[in-house]
């Protein structure tokens, strides 16, 4: 399936992906925060959201701001 | 400085009033350097895409931590009342606080906030449980629809973000100090020398949230300080209440027994 992962496409085997198995694959580690097209997923429900086909992933994390 | 003025904000209590933000400055270092020398227990911070490998090292945020001060996320950059949504609920769960400075900007080009968006934000935010501190235009009847829905922080900008312009319109920024005595009243952006902040206090604002002033002057630690004791003169002049203004010259020095006064001429 292909994924929009921070605004660049990539593609993963399989059809189905939790977030919390696309973190692991992708080594993302603490202190971030994901959004599943556009609408924000809690940490605890990483291991029980499922992604599929088409989906926009972003994940953030802390950065300078005014 | 009086010793009781401590400022009481969203129930916390500071002894500065100013807060800061943490972008801009030429090092990590200078800005380290600079927030502390600035006094400033709140400081401004940011979510922004991370790419992937990085793992858990974030040298800003751990920089951020060491500081041991109030952190006030922000959600810059949002255009729309639902990225900015998102945005301030990832980063309550980043950042472990309900604080949100809630920025949705309506134009590029002064980068002004959009008062229709920010107030349907804000709506959402509020009864998600956060305590929202929204950047708006100094729009009276804005002021009040946000403090309607339960703000109790408004800062309205002083001039576009990073223009330096100072107060653009005064008489706005005491007008909405005038009809809303009990909130707390922050100038947020376009403030550009510690003057300008001075007379921000002076007019009876709260606070001052600042960044481009400090991080992009050519000594930003030097001018962290000057703002220091900026705030602090802005907040005692306040207090203290000014002379009245008068239209005639009036000497100041005694004018009984000046000599070489011809009194019978």
């Amino acid at each position: 399936m292909t994924l929009s992962i921070n605004g660049e496409r990539k593609t993963f085997k399989g059809d189905t992906l939790t977030i919390q198995e696309l973190l692991e694959k992708m080594a993302y580690g603490k202190g971030i925060a994901v959004a599943l097209n556009e609408t924000f997923v809690m940490k605890t429900k990483y291991s029980e959201t499922k992604i599929k086909d088409g989906d926009r992933i972003d994940i953030l994390s802390p950065v300078q701001g005014g | 400085m009086k010793s009781n003025d401590l400022w009481e904000l969203e129930e916390k209590e500071f002894d500065s009033r100013l807060m800061i933000g943490s972008a801009l400055y030429p090092s990590p270092k200078i800005m380290e350097e600079a927030i502390r020398a600035s006094g400033a227990k709140i400081v401004t911070v940011a979510l922004r895409r991370q790419a992937a490998g990085e793992g858990e090292s974030n040298p800003f945020w751990e920089l951020i931590k060491e500081l041991n001060i109030t952190v006030l996320p922000n959600t810059a950059g949002c255009h729309t009342a639902k990225e900015a949504i998102t945005t301030a609920m990832m980063a309550r769960e980043v950042f472990e606080t309900n604080w949100i400075k809630l920025e949705v900007i309506g134009n590029q080009y002064n980068l002004q906030p959009d008062p229709f968006a920010l107030v349907e934000a804000t709506e959402v935010l509020i009864k998600e449980g956060f305590r929202v501190l929204p950047y708006m235009t100094d729009d009276l009847v804005l002021a009040q629809r946000l403090a309607d829905l339960g703000c109790t922080t408004l800062m309205p900008w002083g001039s576009p973000i990073g223009s330096g312009r100072g107060l653009m319109n005064p008489y706005n920024l005491k007008t909405i100090r005038k009809q809303f005595p009990n909130l707390n009243l922050i100038v947020d952006a376009g403030i550009g020398k510690p003057s300008d902040a001075i007379e921000a206090m002076e007019l009876g604002f709260d606070g001052i949230l600042l960044n481009s002033a400090v991080a992009l002057a050519q000594e930003p630690v030097m001018m962290a300080e000057a703002f220091k004791y900026a705030l602090q003169s802005g907040r005692l002049s306040y207090l203290a209440g000014r002379m009245q203004k008068r239209d005639m010259a009036s000497p100041s020095t005694p004018t009984v027994g000046t000599p070489f006064w011809h009194q019978f001429e």
